[in-house]
């Protein structure tokens, strides 16, 4: 039978049926859980009564990317558990602001990743002469008191999460942060050793008075050596020293593992919503010290730095049009979060 | 033409407004709203409720977009079913809701009208 009680042919039925199956995949799985069976009886249901309709599939793909985007925190409301009853609505809110602070963190990381690569060119120029254009010198000031103040806040935003994770861990017994907790581990341990190992060997960084430590400019740049636009010329490429190709091919990696690993771990921790407040906030002032820093650099990129060192090439507008984006979803994530938080 | 002043002074946020925090869901939001303080119903009993009483056709995506939404506000709630359609009922904070919304709506209605009236006449 229909759902308005008509009979209906079991070819038809079926093919409602696969039609309802393959729009309901434009839906994250938590959604899916919570109002996949009832959605896909009014999709046959409607089916059924408008079996050519052009709208409906474009409806179903907005409504399913609402779905993602309020799942990954970026939007809206995310879906409640699975017959929830009227107490889990808060429950599944702070869900959801956990879910937004995950997405910044990614789009943080991204940030940070380019972020860095830009910089490091600023202030390895730096290292072997000051500009005497006023945007690359301007941007370079600029530049490196946002990153500091980014790294500041990042810093600041970590450590009641990884102290909740450690309380969780040795006195809860939580089993399922340990695999977590561990990639991070592992994966920051790769970042640093490298970015020690291969800083260390760059050659311009001793004896040279710069605007950052000559130590940290190295480091930004080999933890950054991967975003490069010798990616294009495979020839150049072939030129450098297999470990520092093996490191520009494996750093990116590890950066994803510990991303990867944190968004899991900032996921299954329960964290209170006083921490929460907190994050919310860090993560408004971490957006403002991003765009602090996308002006320093969109600033030097705009007027093509100058010959040397200090030049803007393409690779350098990329990086811009990435902060850029990554500055977009930040923002979007941070005010979704407050929204969350204020129980909107 | 004599102006009518606003009643109240009451502002556009949210506190004098429930549903305006939906921004593009109030619509679907009050006609499900609407229908649900008849009784509980389920999507498909819903779509052909608003459709007879306000001649609107809710969209499967729309309808469950504005549902998500009303149910993480607890203006409805879901019932336990057999069925694989589950009602919803309204909650006692979705009648107040509703109440509040649909009483700003008439006034809105009414002071139209009446400025229709004194100045186009019933044309």
């Amino acid at each position: 039978m229909t759902a308005h009680g008509e009979p209906r042919d079991a070819d038809g039925t079926d093919e409602a049926a696969r039609r309802a199956a393959r729009l309901l995949r434009w839906y994250p799985a938590a959604w899916r859980d919570r109002y996949g069976e009832e959605f896909t009886e009014l999709l046959i249901a409607d089916i059924a009564e408008r079996p050519r309709s052009k709208t409906r599939a474009l409806d179903v793909a907005r409504g399913g990317i609402v779905a993602r985007l309020a799942d990954a925190g970026l939007a809206g409301t995310a879906a409640l558990p699975p017959r929830a009853a009227t107490g889990t609505a808060p429950a599944a809110r702070y869900r959801q602001v956990r879910a937004s602070l995950v997405s910044l963190g990614c789009a943080a990381a991204a940030f940070l990743a380019v972020g860095a690569a830009l910089w490091s060119q600023l202030t390895i120029g730096w290292q072997w002469s000051p500009s005497a254009a006023a945007p690359a010198a301007a941007a370079t000031v600029i530049t490196s008191a946002a990153m500091l103040a980014f790294l500041a806040l990042g810093a600041l935003a970590a450590l009641p999460v990884l102290c909740a994770v450690v309380v969780q861990v040795t006195r809860r017994r939580r089993k399922t942060l340990i695999v977590p907790a561990a990639i991070m581990t592992a994966a920051m341990t790769v970042l640093f050793a490298g970015g020690r190992h291969f800083g260390n060997g760059w050659p311009g960084t001793g004896g040279h008075r710069g605007m950052v430590p000559g130590g940290l400019a190295a480091f930004e740049w080999a933890t950054s050596l991967s975003v490069s636009a010798y990616w294009a010329h495979p020839g150049a490429l072939a030129a450098f020293p297999p470990a520092e190709l093996a490191w520009m091919a494996v750093s990116p990696v590890a950066l994803a593992c510990a991303v990867a690993a944190a968004a899991t771990l900032v996921r299954r921790t329960e964290l209170p919503p006083r921490l929460l407040a907190f994050e919310a906030r860090l993560a408004v002032a971490a957006c403002a010290a991003m765009a602090v820093f996308l002006a320093g650099c969109s600033c030097w990129v705009a007027t093509g730095g100058q010959r040397s060192l200090f030049h803007a090439g393409l690779i350098d507008v990329g990086g811009v049009a990435v902060l850029a984006l990554a500055l977009g979803v930040a923002q979007q994530a941070a005010r979704t979060a407050r929204l969350g938080l204020a129980g909107r | 033409m004599p102006q009518e002043k606003p009643r109240g002074g009451r502002d556009t946020s949210d506190g004098g407004e429930p549903l305006a925090g939906f921004g593009r869901y109030a619509g679907p939001a009050t006609l499900i709203l609407s229908s649900l303080a008849d009784g509980a119903k389920h999507g498909y009993a819903l779509t052909k409720d608003v459709e007879e009483f306000a001649g609107v056709r809710l969209s499967p995506g729309t309808l469950y977009e504005a549902l998500a939404r009303l149910e993480s506000q607890g203006l409805i709630e879901a019932l336990d079913s057999d069925d694989r359609r589950r009602p919803y009922r309204l909650t006692a904070a979705g009648a107040v809701a509703l109440r509040a919304h649909l009483d700003a709506q008439r006034r809105v209605a009414d002071v139209g009208l009446r400025r229709l009236a004194g100045n186009w006449g019933t044309a």
